[in-house]
Order: structure tokens, then sequence, then C-alpha cells
């Protein structure tokens, strides 16, 4: 029996140490994982198990210094509540298996809250990976964990390019949100120093921040704006003529609203009020709005043409102002030496016209296509009345001048009744306008028969008529009818003696019969007794 | 001890492996079947892990269940002052049963992950509990008495006369010239005739005895040689499981796993 026992002894230490020599160092209940896969080994096993105590954080966080770090400065999920207190093991176990995930959690219904950064907006629809990438980190031992969620900060411009290039503070958050950067939701710009009124509420931040290009890349200028005066965004349309402080005219709902307009000068502008203009309202010319430019070179830019373009030389009016002032459209600046330049210069009678006599026949001014002719303006009163021999194209100088219709240099001669004695002295109305039947003028010129009875009366009851005519001349001339070229001796009764004394009239005597009062010159008889009883 | 309470043990210690075996495996089947990397996530893994409230429990109390179920046989076996305690076959039964039931809890304690150390702390513990099966099924095969004490090849050949005399003189049932080992069924079936059903039972369980007794005293030469040989397998292993289990409760004990404690 002490053989055997010796035997069965020595086998069962040969078989121990037959069986463990391969495992000698594997008393541990299961791989490690990959990641504490260096720690394989009995040699290590207090690296991590607290003789005693089991697995405590302090020997964990011994070596993951970053994360002790963080739950010392109280940031990231370690740090809080539902971690606080916990031994590290409790979430990170050990001895799994190489490709046991010490890390595993339900990523789409992780409450990232408790890592101290909720995940608002955008960031709650984006993937893990798109903020946890070694992109995004910076400390060079967690580079290089391709797995690890740690390594980020809250700050925005971890994970975000600095779109304003440093130019802006880094939280972000001040001024957007956690859905669009396009869209400044949450900046009030009633906190900075420039607070937006009017206008400015409205238009587009781009407006006032211009993009521009920093190392190549667009950057929109938000910083550094200059805004003490208007004229740092807004062009100074006035050209400094009334300041740099264009608050004393304008605010910020509109530069069309303009105040003060009481002590708006007017004179400052490129179109001084003067005359009639100083008297005008502003909506007179401002129709739309006081500050809509309006054109101010040309009178017509405010004035309708009035004459519709009947100075217009090769289709362009001359401005108004060339006649006009500002005083008033009349009178106009138009003078007679300036009428004298035209076709038709002003002369005689036309020198004293006044313009509206010529230029205003139908209420309204005309000036173009006047006419050169008389009959252009004046009536030809004589058509039909005067033949074309004497008035030929209804050419009104054949007769009259421009002085006076009554100055009438129609040389009678030329007709067949040559005007002398009397007759030259008389108006041509005298013998060529005569009241019919009626009492209405009437005029004759042709036709007229150059006889004395056309145009004389025959006073003497025919009492010289030879062969029923009367011829005037036989006793008269045109000179005078007082005088007489009759020769008493030539009748039948010769004056002599005592009747070369008498007066004419001693004889003859004035009788009545039933046309009227006539003087009687012929006697049916030359007795003595018809005159002297 | 009756029959009937030895049968009644016996079925109560099966009984108690067997449901253990399925109670444990209902509750962990979920558990256990993950791969070891995704047990940690299963919701039992708490309970149910090596160091759980239940997988150290399992661990605690069948180390417990072995080493009591081992020294107890050994002190009876091999201490004379305890050599009258109990039937050295029941001890055996509670040996067997003791360790049976105390490796199914290892073996859930392990939650069937077999690495390190331990792993050959268990599979010494397989080694143990197979060759324990068949220590036990050589062991039976070498007849005892009450006691336990081994038969001589001589007083077996004494108990096979005394049967074969019984059959011959209480039954008028002569088989020695045959072997009974050669006793088929029927020709057993043809001593019925002529008598009450009591005397053929009787006779039917000498016969098998007697089959049984001449089939061993063909192998007792073998069986006796193979046991003496089995003591080198059972009890080495059973001593390096052992040496590794006290290691292993050093060691987690070291590191503060103390289950309840």
């Amino acid at each position: 029996m002490p053989e055997m026992k010796l035997k069965e002894l020595l086998l069962i230490l040969g078989l121990f140490f037959l069986c463990t020599y391969q495992v000698t160092a594997q008393i541990s209940p299961g791989d490690l994982s990959n990641s504490h896969a260096y720690l394989e080994g009995v040699s290590n096993c207090t690296k991590c198990h607290d003789v005693g105590n089991k697995v405590t954080k302090e020997k964990c966080l011994a070596c993951h210094q970053i994360i002790k770090t963080n739950i010392l400065a109280k940031k990231g999920y370690h740090a809080s509540a539902e971690v606080t207190g916990k031994e590290c093991v409790v979430c990170h176990n050990e001895h799994h298996g190489r490709t046991f995930q010490m890390i595993r959690f339900d990523k789409k219904s992780f409450n990232h809250n408790k890592t101290g950064f909720e995940l608002k907006g955008v960031h709650a629809r984006k993937e893990c990976t798109a903020c946890h990438k070694a992109d995004f980190i910076k400390d060079p031992r967690l580079k290089k964990k391709a797995t690890t969620f740690m390594g980020l900060n809250q700050a925005c411009l971890t994970c975000h390019e600095d779109f304003h290039k440093g130019s802006m503070s880094s939280k972000c958050n001040t001024c957007h949100n956690f859905e669009s950067f396009k869209k400044v939701t949450t900046f009030d710009h009633n906190t900075t120093r420039f607070p937006l009124l009017g206008k400015h509420k409205t238009v587009t931040c781009e407006k006032c921040h211009p993009t521009e290009m920093v190392n190549g890349k667009p950057v929109q200028k938000l910083r550094g704006i200059q805004f003490n005066n208007c004229t740092a965004c807004h062009k100074d349309v006035h050209d400094n003529k009334f300041g740099q402080n264009c608050k004393k005219c304008h605010n910020e709902e509109s530069f069309h609203v303009v105040k003060g307009m009481k002590t708006f000068d007017h004179d400052k502008t490129n179109f001084k009020l003067v005359g009639k203009h100083a008297l005008l309202a502003c909506k007179s010319c401002h129709k739309t709005s006081l500050t809509a430019p309006i054109k101010h070179d040309h009178c017509s830019s405010c004035h309708a043409d009035y004459h519709n373009k009947e100075f217009a030389k090769n289709g362009i009016s001359p401005d108004c102002n060339q006649c006009h002032t500002n005083d008033g459209f009349t009178p106009s600046l138009y003078t007679v030496e300036d009428h004298n330049r035209t076709k038709f210069p002003l002369e005689g009678a036309h020198l004293a016209t006044p313009c509206m006599a010529c230029h205003k026949l139908q209420g309204r001014w005309t000036f173009a296509n006047m006419g050169e002719n008389c009959n252009d303006c004046h009536q030809n009163i004589h058509r039909g009345f005067i033949g074309d021999k004497f008035m030929a194209n209804n050419n009104c100088k054949a007769c009259h001048t421009v002085t006076g219709w009554k100055n009438v240099t129609f040389d009678h001669n030329k007709t067949n009744f040559k005007l002398d004695g009397a007759h030259a002295k008389l108006q041509c109305s005298d013998c060529h306008f005569k009241k019919n039947d009626k009492g209405v003028r009437v005029q004759q010129f042709k036709g007229l028969l150059t006889d004395c009875a056309s145009c004389h009366k025959n006073n003497h009851r025919g009492q010289f008529e030879v062969n029923g005519k009367t011829d005037c001349l036989r006793c008269h001339s045109t000179e005078s009818w007082e005088k007489t070229k009759f020769d008493h001796n030539t009748s039948r009764f010769k004056l002599e003696g005592a009747h070369l004394q008498v007066s004419c009239k001693e004889c003859h005597k004035e009788v009545t019969d039933e046309k009227g009062k006539y003087i009687q010159y012929k006697f049916k008889s030359i007795e003595c007794v018809v005159c002297h009883s | 001890m009756t029959r009937f309470i030895h049968s009644l043990s016996l079925t109560l210690y099966s009984l108690i492996v067997i449901i253990s075996i399925i109670v444990l495996t209902y509750i962990g089947f979920s558990y256990y079947n993950k791969p070891i990397e995704l047990r940690y996530f299963d919701p039992n893994y708490d309970l149910l892990k090596p160091s759980g409230i239940l997988g150290h429990g399992l661990g605690v109390i069948g180390s417990f269940l072995i080493v009591v179920g081992l020294f107890s046989y050994m002190i009876r076996k091999r201490f004379k002052v305890f050599a009258r305690v109990g039937v050295l076959k029941y001890w055996l039964e509670f040996h067997i049963f003791l360790c049976t039931l105390g490796s199914v809890f290892v073996l859930y304690h392990t939650t069937f992950k077999f690495g390190g150390i331990v792993s050959v702390g268990f599979w010494s513990l397989v080694i143990v509990w197979m060759s324990g099966v068949i220590g036990r099924f050589i062991y039976i095969q070498i007849p005892h008495t009450i006691q336990g004490r081994e038969l001589s090849l001589r007083e077996v050949h004494n108990y096979k006369a005394q049967i074969g005399l019984e059959l011959r003189d209480n039954y008028q049932v002569e088989i020695t010239e045959i072997e009974a080992s050669r006793y088929s069924s029927q020709k057993i079936n043809q001593y019925a005739e002529n008598r009450d059903a009591a005397d053929f039972k009787k006779i039917k369980h000498l016969i098998h005895t007697q089959k049984k007794i001449s089939k061993r005293i063909e192998r007792l030469d073998t069986m006796q040689n193979m046991f003496k040989h089995w003591h080198v397998a059972h009890l080495p292993f059973a001593l390096i499981m052992l040496v590794i289990m006290v290691i292993h409760i050093a060691v987690v004990l070291t590191f503060g796993y103390k289950w309840i404690f």
C-alpha cells in the first residue's frame, strides 16, 4: 500500500502540473476584451482587481485618466447622476471574450442629455458617428480610438467649421439654433449697439453684413460694421448737401418718409425753388414720394409740353426756359426781335397786336404752322367781290399793308376809274361800301359802274338829261360839286345886266314836287314874267 | 435500511439531480445558450453569472456537496474507526449522489464556460465523475458483502453453490449441468408449470442471481484488475479537482468575491 500511495501521489502531481502547465497564467474567468487584452496574465490581475475588494473604479480610473479628469471636472456622461457612485464594471464588464463590447448601449434610446449636452434639432437626428469621429477629436490619445465617444467638448467649433473665421464668439448658439446655421433665430440684434428699427428689421442680414473673402474663403462680415452714420451703409444720394445726419429728415421706416419738411431747405438740392416753384406744395412735384428722384434737368421733366412739340427740331423740343421763366409761363421771354427772326417778322400793325390775337385764336396758344399769308390769319372779306385781277391768290398785300387795313396802297388808276379830285381824297369804303335796302353795309368792287350816277344821287330831277342820261361832268368836276364849270351864257338865257349881279338862287329857287324838294334850273319859258311878276 | 427505503433514497437522489438539472436549465437556458460575449447583456446575467447570487451560490453549494460527498465517503472507507458507521454501499450511493449533484451545481456555476485553470478543475471533475460512473459499474461487477467487503472467488463460488442447492432442494430445479448464464427466459418459464406464482418468482429470482453470479465469476479477475487501476484515475483527478477548487476559491476570495458573505 505505501508503494501504491506514492505512485498515486506522483501521478497526481504529474497530472496536475501537466494540466496546469498550459494554463498557469490562466486563472482568469475568461478572455479580456481586445481593449484590455494586453492585461492578460496572472501578473496583471491586480492591475484591475483590488485585493479583497473586487474591481474598484479607482483602479480603472488610474488608467483611464481622461475619464477621471472629466469626472473630477463634472463633465460628460460619466459625471452624470446616472453614473456617479457606480463602479465602472457595472457598465463596462470584462472577461467576456475578445470581441466583447464593453461599451454597448442602445444608441437610439440613449439619453444624451446625461452627457451634459442635450441633442437638439439636427443633432438629435444625426448618427452618433457624425460627431463622434476622429476628425473632431483633438486629444491624440483618443483620436486613435476608433469607437470612442469621448474627446469632444460642447463647443460648437469642436465639430463645426468656424464660418466666421474667428470674427465672432465661439458660442454659436448665441445666434444660431440647432436646426440650421443659416437661420439666425436666437440672435437678438436689439441687444447690440445697433438695434434694428423700421425697415432694418426686414432686410436680409447680407444687406448690411456682406460676405468678404478671408484667406480665400467667403466670410460674412458681422463685426466691425460702421453704423455711426447712415452713410456707412447707405449711399448719400444728396452728396452731403444736407450733412451726414440723415435722421434729421429720415427715419428707419423709410427713406421716403420725410420729416421736418417745414425747415427743409430745398435750395440745397440741385433744384432751387425759384419763382412760382417756391409757392407750390411739395406734392405738386413730388407726386409719389418726397424722396423719389425727380428729373429736373428740363422743365419738361415735370411740365407737359403745352406746345405739343410745336417748337421741336429734329424731334427734340427746346426747353421751356428758352421762352419762359420760373415766374410763370406768361409773359414769355420771347421778344419782337425773336419774332422778327422768324419767317414772319412783325411789322406795322402786327407790332401792336397782342400775341394772343394771332396765336390764341381757338382759345389755345398755337405757334407752329401759323402761315405767312394774311389770309392765314385774316379773313378775306373781299373774296368774291374783288376780281383775281386785283387780288390774285387772295393776296391782301395787293391793296393793304401791315400798317393798317385803311392804308390801302392800291393804285386805282389801274382800273377804269382813275381817282382824281375829291375822289382821290375819299376812303375806299366811301365808294365801295354802301348800305343796301336793308341797311346792311355791302361792298362792291367789281361791276361797279364808272358813271357818276352809279354813286352819286342826281339832285336835279333829270333836268339836265340828254337822251335819258345826265352827264354831271358837263357842269361839275371831280374836285367839287360846288365848283361848276357851267357857263350860263351857253344856255338859252344869257346873263346880262342885273342878272349878273343876282345870286343863282334868286332865280333858281327850291321847289317841291311829289318826290321832294329840288332846285329848279330849267324853265319851260325864259320869259321875264316867269321870274318877275 | 429496508429495501424500500433504499429504493426510495435512490429514487430521491435521482429525482433531486434530475429536477436540479431541469430547473437550472429552465432558469438559465436563454443565458447559457448565448455566446459568451453576449451573456453580459442578458437580463439574467446578474443572477446567473459565476459571481452572481445564484451562479456563485451554485458554485459554493456544489463545491460544498462535493467536498462533503468525497470526504465523508473517504473517511468512512479509509478510517477503521468509522468502519461500522452505516453500510458502505449506502455511503457510496450517498457519495455518488452528493458528488453528482455537486458536479451539476458546479457545472451550472461555470455557466458552461470552460477556460483557464478552472477548466482543469472542471475537466478533472468530469473525469472524476465519469470514472465514478465507470467505477460504480466495475464495483457492482465485483460481489461484495452487505458491509461492502469484497468477496473472494471462493466465496462467490460458495454463494453460487448455495443458490444451486436452494434451487435443487426447495424447488427441484437442477441447473448445475448447464451454466445459469445460458438459461433463456423460455427455459426458465418451464419451471412455472405446476407451481404457484410465489415459488416461480423465487425460482426466477434465484436463476437470475445464479446467472448474474456466473457472469461475474467469469469476469471477476478482469474486474478486480480494472478496479485496481480505476482508483488511479478516479482518486488523483478528484484530488486535482480539489486542489484547483481550492486555488479557485482562494483566488476569488482574494479578489473579494465572497458571495453572500
